[in-house]
C-alpha cells in the first residue's frame, strides 16, 4: 500500500490557511491512483487526461473511475465545509467527467446507469452552477443525467419528462424572481397524470414554498441529489420522499 | 424626539447621512415589481422592462402602492450586458429578461461601443428614470440601478465560465471587469444627469457564495473600487447577495454610502464592523425576500422587520430582489411594522 506522507501540496493553493474544514487525505492504494484522484480534488483539468490514460494502462477503467468518484466525494466534503467554492467545484467537476469520459472509452460502452435524472434550471434563471453540480454527483453515482440546462422553459420541461420518463427531476432557481415556475410545472405534469417526485432547490427557494405544491421535494443541496435519485429508483413515491426528506 | 413625519425623500437623505429620523426607513435596492403591482397599475412585463413609460408606472409602486421611501429603475439586471452586444430573452409576462447567449468567449477581448449610450434599452432606461422623477420625485428617493462589474462580466462571458478563469486564468477576466466598470460607470452618470438621487450597484457574481473571500479581494474588489471612485459626488448603495461576513470591511472600504445585504449576513456583527469606520455607512436589510416575503406571511414579516430592528439595520429591506408572486400585503406589513414600531 502506499501513502502519500504529506497532503500539504494538494491543498495549499486553496485558501486553506483561513478555512473552516480541515483538509482530511484522500488516499489511493498506489501512486498512478493517488494522482487520478489529486487531479480531480485540484481541479486539474489540464493534466487530467494524461493522468487517467496512464491509469488505464495498469488498472481497471471502472476502479479508475471510482478513484475519480472518491476524488469528487472529498471535493463535495470540502464544498459542505465551507473550504472550496464554487471555482474550485467547477473545474474539478470538470476533471471528474472529462476522466469518466476517457474511461468509458476505453470500455468500449457506457456504465450501465442506474436510472434517468432530467435536470435543469428555472426559466429566467442562468445561474445553474447548482444544478451542474448535482449533474456531476448523479453521473458520478451512476446516474443517467439528462440535462436540460439553464433558462429553462415550462414546457420544454414538461415534454421532456414525457419523453424520457425519468425516476426522478430536478429544479434549481438561484434567483428570487425565478422560482415560480416550478409550481407552473408541479400543475403542468400534474394535469397530464404524471406523478413523479420533483426535487427544487437553490439559493432563493425555500422548504415551505416547494412543499406548498404537489410533486415537491425541497432539496437542501446538490449533494442530497444522488440519495434522492436512489429513493426514487428504488420505487418511493413524492409524497414518501418529501416524509422522508423535508418537515 | 420631535415626531415630524418626514417625508421618505426627507428621510431615506437624512438616514444615509447617519442622521435623526422620524422612523427607519423602508426600501427596496433591488426589483421591486410584482405580478399584483402590474395589475393595480396596469404596466405589466415584458413591455414594462423595455418602454419608458410602463417601466416608470411599475417602479413608481413602490411608493403608491407598497409605501417604501425610494423608487428604483429597472428591473433586470441586463440592460447594460444587452448594450455590449448580450442577446436578450424578454421573459414575458412572469420572468425579468435575461442572456440568451453570450457573446464573447472567455479568452477574447471584449470591445466598447461608441454608441453604448445609445444601445438596447439605455435610451428607455433614462427616460423611465426621468418619468419616474417627475411622478414621485418630490416623495421619496429616486434610484437608479447598474449592474456591477463581476456581474457584467457573468453576462458576457457565462457564469461558469467566468468562475473557472476568476481561478484558473485571471488574466482573462481583467478585460470583462474593465468593460464591466466602464459599461456601469457611463450608465450611472447618464442616470445622475436624467435626476437619479443616489445610484445602487447590484453586483451579485460578487457573492461569496460563488466566489472566495481570496478571489473578491483580488479581481473583483479593485474594480469595485475605481467604479466607485467616479461616483463619489451622489449616496451609492451596494448590494451584493450571499454571506458576506469575510469581506464586508472590504466593501466597507471601497468608498461606499451604504451597504445592502442578505439576511444571512450576521447584522450585529456587520455593524460592529462597520463602526470602525470614520463615517457612518448605513447597513440595509433585515427581511428575507424568498422565504419571508413570498412563502411567509404578514405576521412573519412582521417579526422578522421588528428582529431587524432590534439587531441594528439602519434601514429596513428585502435582503434582495423581491419575487414578483410576492403579494403586496406581506410588502406593505414591513412598512406597517416599522411606523408601528417607532410609534410608541
Amino acid at each position: 500500500m502506499y501513502f502519500l506522507d504529506d497532503y500539504s501540496g494538494i491543498f495549499v493553493r486553496y485558501d486553506l490557511k483561513r478555512e473552516r474544514g480541515e483538509a482530511r487525505a484522500v488516499a489511493a492504494e498506489d501512486e498512478v491512483m493517488q494522482n487520478v484522484i489529486q487531479c480531480v480534488v485540484e481541479g486539474d483539468t489540464d493534466n487530467i487526461g494524461a493522468v487517467v490514460r496512464k491509469a488505464l494502462e495498469t488498472k481497471d477503467p471502472m476502479d479508475v473511475i471510482n478513484a475519480l468518484v472518491k476524488g469528487m466525494n472529498e471535493v463535495s466534503r470540502l464544498w459542505d465545509e465551507g473550504v472550496y467554492y464554487l471555482p474550485q467545484t467547477i473545474l474539478s467537476s470538470d476533471a471528474m467527467l472529462e476522466g469518466i469520459e476517457i474511461c468509458e472509452e476505453k470500455m468500449g460502452k457506457a456504465l450501465a446507469k442506474k436510472g434517468v435524472v432530467i435536470t435543469h434550471t428555472a426559466e429566467g434563471d442562468i445561474h445553474d452552477l447548482g444544478q451542474k453540480i448535482a449533474n456531476a454527483l448523479l453521473r458520478a453515482n451512476g446516474y443517467q443525467v439528462i440535462d436540460l440546462g439553464k433558462d429553462v422553459p415550462v414546457d420544454d420541461v414538461v415534454a421532456a419528462v414525457k419523453q424520457h420518463k425519468p425516476a426522478m427531476v430536478t429544479g434549481t432557481a438561484l434567483m428570487t424572481t425565478t422560482m415560480t415556475a416550478f409550481e407552473r410545472i408541479s400543475k403542468r405534469l400534474v394535469r397530464e397524470g404524471i406523478s413523479l417526485p420533483f426535487v427544487c432547490g437553490g439559493g432563493a427557494v425555500s422548504e415551505e414554498y416547494v412543499t406548498s405544491f404537489d410533486l415537491g421535494i425541497w432539496g437542501k443541496d446538490a449533494s442530497q441529489a444522488p440519495l434522492m435519485a436512489a429513493d426514487a429508483v428504488s420505487g418511493k413515491d413524492w409524497r414518501q420522499m418529501r416524509e422522508k426528506w423535508n418537515g | 424626539m420631535d415626531k415630524v413625519k418626514l417625508s421618505g425623500r426627507e428621510r431615506m437623505f437624512k438616514a444615509l447621512k447617519g442622521e435623526k429620523t422620524d422612523r427607519l426607513p423602508v426600501l427596496c435596492v433591488n426589483q421591486t415589481a410584482t405580478y399584483e403591482q402590474m395589475e393595480q397599475l396596469g404596466a405589466y412585463w415584458p413591455e414594462a422592462n423595455f418602454r419608458a413609460e410602463e417601466m416608470a408606472r411599475l417602479a413608481s409602486g413602490a411608493y403608491s402602492i407598497l409605501g417604501f421611501d425610494a423608487v428604483r429603475v429597472p428591473f433586470c439586471q441586463t440592460i447594460e450586458a444587452e448594450a455590449l452586444g448580450c442577446p436578450i430573452k424578454d421573459g414575458g409576462s412572469k420572468n425579468v429578461p435575461s442572456p440568451a447567449a453570450y457573446p464573447y468567449k472567455p479568452d477574447e477581448r471584449p470591445v466598447m461601443p461608441e454608441d453604448y449610450l445609445q444601445r438596447g434599452r439605455i435610451p428607455e432606461l433614462i427616460q423611465a428614470l426621468k418619468l419616474l422623477k417627475e411622478m414621485v420625485g418630490d416623495e421619496v428617493l429616486v434610484i437608479g440601478g447598474i449592474i456591477g462589474p463581476y456581474s457584467i462580466a457573468g453576462s458576457l462571458i457565462g457564469v461558469t465560465d467566468l468562475l473557472r478563469n476568476s481561478f484558473r486564468k485571471p488574466h482573462l477576466v481583467e478585460p470583462f471587469m474593465e468593460i464591466g466598470e466602464v459599461a456601469g460607470r457611463l450608465l450611472a452618470r447618464e442616470l445622475i444627469k436624467a435626476g437619479a438621487d443616489a445610484i445602487c450597484i447590484e453586483d451579485m457574481m460578487a457573492s461569496l457564495d460563488m466566489i472566495s473571500p481570496k478571489i473578491y479581494r483580488e479581481i473583483v474588489l479593485p474594480w469595485q473600487k475605481k467604479l466607485l471612485a467616479e461616483l463619489q459626488d451622489i449616496p451609492t448603495i451596494i448590494h451584493i447577495c450571499g454571506k458576506l461576513d469575510d469581506v464586508i470591511e472590504d466593501i466597507a472600504g471601497l468608498g461606499v454610502t451604504a451597504i445592502s445585504v442578505e439576511t444571512k449576513v450576521d447584522a450585529p456583527k456587520a455593524i460592529e464592523k462597520l463602526k470602525k469606520f470614520d463615517r457612518h455607512i448605513p447597513l440595509l436589510g433585515g427581511v428575507d425576500a424568498a422565504h419571508t416575503l413570498f412563502s411567509g406571511n404578514v405576521e412573519k414579516v412582521k417579526s422578522e422587520v421588528k428582529k431587524a430592528i432590534e439587531d441594528g439595520y439602519h434601514m429596513i429591506a428585502p435582503g434582495c430582489s423581491i419575487p414578483p408572486a410576492t403579494s403586496i400585503a406581506s410588502l406593505r406589513a414591513m412598512v406597517e411594522q416599522v411606523e408601528e414600531g417607532f410609534m410608541k
